[in-house]
């Protein structure tokens, strides 16, 4: 019996390592986009939702004829938010002749800098770390392709300033974050616009997994007495948040949430749209169903008989997925406008992704302006409020402090 | 009442009634332990599926809450059963280490099927209590938080009594004592093995209903399993009464490490001053404050 | 086969407890360097490489966690944090000091070494469960001094970027590179582990696994040779973790988390606890796992299912094989991959006689 076990297991991973690669369709030339998805470790609330918008958005590319002619593939391998599976799928892809490469998480771009910039292959960061790598020059191969933690906290504080009528001295402000890398980058802008603005910012770290927050949340409400909290949270952190702030009583309409806390799941999470009245949250895509590029999705999933997928109705995560390939995709189309043939590799690609200007896909997408300076496209979020039970636009596209932000990019290493 | 002394009987507050919260997860614990002297590490999942379970049936079924509490508490029960039958009766005998990689992989597992047969948003659990706290001088109590105490305090009371005065009780003490007398007593071990998962399954169900509505149903929710380890090495693996002052210990000095230490440190103390003060103990007290000491003989 | 052991005659002791008594194990090792040496890496892709250059780091740490849990019998769920000791001391050497690699590596060792014998204090008066979850404790600990201290984090992010070894004026970058400077340690390691089980310390260490009361009856200082476990297999460890750092090009705390403390029990339970080559087997089996499911989900699990239900199976599906084999593994053979392997080999050694 255990020779038989034996001899089927080394068959089954022979028969693993010697499976064929997919064959290079060099035939129809297809262009290969890698990437990273987290649907089973501590972020899988975001993944499951904007991994399906993305190859969503992929679908419908192809089936208008792909770009220039070339059908796109998007492979994508789930790293459960670690670092080794996600340098292993990067290897996969690089293999299988990715020329972008859509990376998924803080932990991982950093691991994965070094090697994008090597290999010459750009990878984006969207809405999440290295603020360091909007700097284009520095960091050739990163592109976060929207607004950083850098510029999510500037917004953060210039939002609160207006709610606070445009002075800020003296106030008391709380930035509650999830107490990993991530989550501690934007405390160096905060700091300095603290001193700019006059205002006492504390800060109050939530270890991972961000699942009890009790005391941290009595300290602001109760000690501390926050005239305005600014949350960073991830994961089921914000719902969690919510909760516990309700729980003592604090107004949650005295609460911005950066982007990850931000989505109809999180909200769903801490109770329903009417349990958590009066939460702003920032975001970096337009949220709702009421875009063109939305009911297109929709007129596809129509023609081929099948409902619309239900992450779609999870429109915060699922219209930022629709957003990234939509920028992995103008990126190739710039690089292969630059290159008629049809061989385009990461340089093009990159060069590709440095054009892109004024592409808003009918308002889902900011103003960005990408320059091979730029590579954040100019750190622009909107306001949402949770209000009357769904979200409603409190403010239109903006970014805010640029000076600052820029300051904290060229001094960082 | 000065503030600093009204926020120092707030975290005090906190500390005690999320630490009774502690103590009914550890209590799933102790009571493996206890009948089986067989370390569960997956005592966190136990309680995400239970509260997946009971999520589940309240939204997807539509059923009523005490429909869904059963069906829950039935569905632990049977699902304790089978596990003891079908993982952990081969694995009797076995050296420690055997034991906690098999609670190890059973963790993976549930982890992997909660997502895939239950689906990866959060679920909400709605209990019909109010979210609003009381209020009592500068003590803000939330209402979930005093129902998961005292069903803890219920709980853990019951079973210590049932443990000290019932038949079964005692039949199972002798089963963690000595197999092989209990055997020739006539006590069929296999069944109150079962029997003894079983009661961890229902314990899982009740700490999967509180926590989850404290924290919402999904995934993160097993990691509430990783504080259940201070509380019973505090208090003693096998010791009810120790899972209870473990739990209070616990939850009171995370309070006190996130009020007091953390401005200082930059935060993030509260996960591991509990550990700290656990390895202290132990260096003292190796077996725990209420802990059985281990007779070895050569 | 059956002449394996036939004609081969020793007349001296040290003859008899070499490491390879019998000309056909010289043979066998012979033709296995050949194939690691020469073979995989001039024919196979990149891609493959960069999996071999993981299952390598892999074996390093496995060896080491045998040292400690399979000859010694102490459990131990620290072992990611000594790898993320290695690894960031390794980081900070070379970034500020612009240390060579070599200096880094023995630092890198040395101090998860100190740090690991500070971890198994404690082993003096407990043992057990208890222990396992003191040093599960000592890994949140050194998690979180690592993720707060910034002059060892090097700051907010706490990832350090490490440059490339050079070797001479070669800069080892590409991952045939890689793979043969991680093969070489790799044999150090295999080699150092059989030697040091073979000796007067490792028969210590597995008397005080099997009866540490009478091991300290006739004599052996159990307290002393606890410590040395830790300090040993943490060496290992840290060793693992500055490796991991050259390969990837960085240092950052989260790739060592419990998670990882977890996959290396599973690795050497798997393999077989005390032995070698059980540590190897076990490290290529779970590195290889997650990427065996993948490619078999990507090919056949269209055939069942849409492909987003495929991509979101598989994440799960490998959470639930990984859990299952732990599982099936100590309920089937808890002697793990090794007593498969020597189920094989003793029925060829004999074959074809029966006994």
């Amino acid at each position: 019996m255990r020779q038989f076990l034996a001899i089927v297991t080394s068959l089954v991973l022979a028969g693993g390592l010697a499976a064929p690669a997919p064959a290079d369709a060099q035939a129809k030339a297809d262009i290969v986009i890698g990437v990273q998805c987290d649907r089973t470790g501590a972020t899988q609330i975001v993944g499951t939702v904007l991994c399906p918008g993305f190859h969503d958005y992929i679908a419908l590319v192809n089936s208008k004829g792909g770009v220039e002619g070339h059908k796109i593939k998007a492979l994508e391998i789930d790293h459960e938010y670690k670092v080794p599976p996600a340098v292993e799928s990067y290897e996969r892809h690089k293999k299988e002749g990715a020329v972008t490469m859509a990376v998924y998480g803080t932990p991982q771009i950093y691991a994965l800098a070094a090697k994008l910039t090597e290999d010459r292959i750009p990878g984006t960061s969207p809405g999440f770390g290295s603020a360091a790598a909007a700097d284009g020059i520095k960091y050739p191969y990163i592109f976060p392709i929207a607004a950083t933690y850098w510029s999510q906290g500037a917004a953060a504080v210039d939002f609160v300033k207006k709610q606070m009528g445009g002075n800020m001295k003296g106030k008391k402000i709380a930035f509650i974050f999830y107490d990993n890398p991530a989550g501690r980058e934007p405390i160096e802008v905060m700091e300095s616009l603290a001193a700019k603005e006059g205002f006492q910012l504390k800060i109050f770290a939530v270890p991972p997994p961000g699942v009890e927050m009790g005391a941290q949340v009595l300290d602001i409400a109760q000690r501390y007495r926050a005239d305005f909290i600014i949350a960073h949270l991830f994961g089921g952190a914000p719902a969690v948040s919510i909760k516990e702030l309700k729980r003592v009583g604090y107004p949650l309409n005295k609460v911005v949430s950066f982007v990850w806390g931000s989505a109809e799941v999180n909200i769903e999470a801490a109770g329903g749209f009417p349990a958590a009245e009066g939460y702003y949250t920032m975001q970096f895509a337009g949220v709702g169903s009421d875009f063109p590029v939305l009911n297109e999705i929709r007129e596809m999933y129509k023609k081929e008989g099948k409902p619309a997928p239900k992450e779609m109705a999870s429109t915060v995560y699922y219209n930022r997925g629709v957003l990234i390939a939509a920028l992995h995709v103008e990126a190739i189309r710039n690089a292969l406008k630059a290159k008629p043939s049809g061989k385009i590799t990461g340089v093009d690609t990159k060069a590709g992704f440095e054009k892109i200007s004024n592409f808003t896909l009918g308002g889902l997408v900011p103003p960005l302006k990408i320059t091979p300076t730029d590579h954040e496209g100019g750190g622009l979020v909107q306001i949402w409020q949770v209000k009357g039970g769904k979200f409603e636009r409190v403010t239109d596209w903006y970014s805010a402090y640029p000076d600052v932000v820029a300051k904290h990019i060229k001094a960082a290493k | 009442m000065p503030d600093e002394l009204g926020f120092f009987f707030l975290l005090m507050s906190n500390g005690v009634l999320i630490g009774l919260m502690y103590s009914l997860i550890a209590l799933g614990f102790v009571l493996v332990y206890k009948a089986t002297d067989a370390v569960n590490f997956a005592q966190g999942e136990f309680v995400m599926i239970a509260g997946l379970a009971v999520a589940l049936a309240m939204s997807a079924a539509g059923a009523p809450l005490w429909v869904a509490i059963t069906v829950g508490l039935a569905g632990m029960i049977a699902f304790g059963f089978g596990l003891e039958r079908v993982v952990l009766r081969p694995l009797i005998g076995r050296p420690v280490i055997a034991v906690v990689m098999a609670t190890i992989g059973l963790a993976s597992v549930l982890r992997g099927v909660g997502p895939t047969f239950f689906g990866a948003g959060t679920k909400t659990l709605p209990l019909p209590i109010s979210d609003a706290p009381f209020v009592i001088g500068p003590l803000f109590i939330p209402p979930i938080q005093l129902l998961g105490a005292a069903v803890s305090v219920v709980f853990l009371s019951g079973f210590g009594w049932f443990f000290l005065w019932s038949r079964k009780g005692i039949a199972m003490r002798a089963v963690a004592d000595n197999q092989q007398v209990a055997m020739a007593m006539g006590i069929n071990v296999e069944r109150y093995f079962g029997l003894a998962w079983a009661m961890t399954g229902m314990v899982s169900a009740l700490g999967g209903i509180i926590w989850g509505n404290l924290l919402g149903v999904d995934i993160n929710l097993s990691l509430v399993g990783f504080k259940v380890f201070p509380v019973v090495i505090l208090g003693g693996l096998d010791s009810i009464p120790g899972a209870i002052v473990g739990g209070l210990i616990v939850g009171i000095v995370e309070n006190i490490a996130a009020g007091y230490v953390d401005p200082y440190v930059g935060g993030g103390t509260k996960d591991f001053a509990p550990y700290v003060l656990m390895i202290l103990a132990l260096m003292i007290r190796p077996y725990g404050i209420f802990g059985k000491k281990l007779i070895e003989r050569v | 086969m059956i002449q394996r052991e036939c004609g081969v005659l020793k007349t001296s002791y040290e003859a008899d407890m070499a490491l390879y008594p019998l000309p056909i194990a010289r043979w066998t090792v012979a033709v296995l360097a050949v194939i690691f040496f020469l073979l995989i890496p001039l024919t196979l892709h990149e891609y493959y490489l960069s999996v071999a250059n993981l299952v390598w780091i892999a074996v390093i740490g496995a060896l080491g966690l045998n040292i400690l849990v399979g000859y010694t019998g102490q459990v131990s769920i620290g072992h990611g944090a000594f790898m993320s000791v290695g690894a960031y001391t390794a980081a900070n050497l070379a970034t500020r000091l612009d240390s060579p690699w070599p200096v880094n590596l023995l630092a890198g060792g040395l101090m998860a070494a100190a740090v690991g014998a500070v971890v198994g204090i404690p082993s003096l008066r407990i043992k057990g469960l208890y222990l396992a979850i003191a040093t599960l404790a000592g890994q949140l600990i050194i998690e979180w001094t690592i993720n707060h201290v910034t002059f060892i984090s090097g700051g907010v992010q706490a990832s350090i970027a490490v440059p490339r070894p050079r070797l001479g004026s070669m800069v080892l970058s590409s991952q045939r590179d890689m793979y043969y400077f991680l093969l070489v340690f790799v044999v150090i390691a295999i080699v150092g582990t059989m030697n040091l089980v073979r000796s007067r310390v490792g028969r210590a260490f597995i008397a005080i696994r099997d009866q540490d009361i009478a091991a300290e009856i006739i004599g052996i200082d159990i307290f002393r040779y606890k410590l040395l476990a830790f300090a040993i297999s943490s060496f290992y460890a840290g060793v693992t973790g500055v490796l991991y750092t050259y390969f990837l090009g960085i240092a950052n705390y989260e790739q060592f988390q419990i998670g990882v403390s977890i996959d290396y029990l599973a690795m050497i339970i798997v393999g077989g606890l005390g032995s070698v080559l059980g540590s190897i087997f076990g490290a290529i089996f779970i590195t290889l796992l997650p990427i065996v499911i993948r490619i078999g989900m990507e090919s056949f699990g269209s055939v069942f299912f849409n492909p987003q239900t495929v991509l979101n199976l598989i994440p799960n599906l490998r959470l639930m094989v990984f859990g299952a084999l732990i599982i099936f593994f100590l309920v089937v053979e808890p002697d793990g991959l090794n007593r498969l392997w020597r189920n094989i080999r003793n029925y060829f050694r004999i074959w074809p006689f029966a006994y």
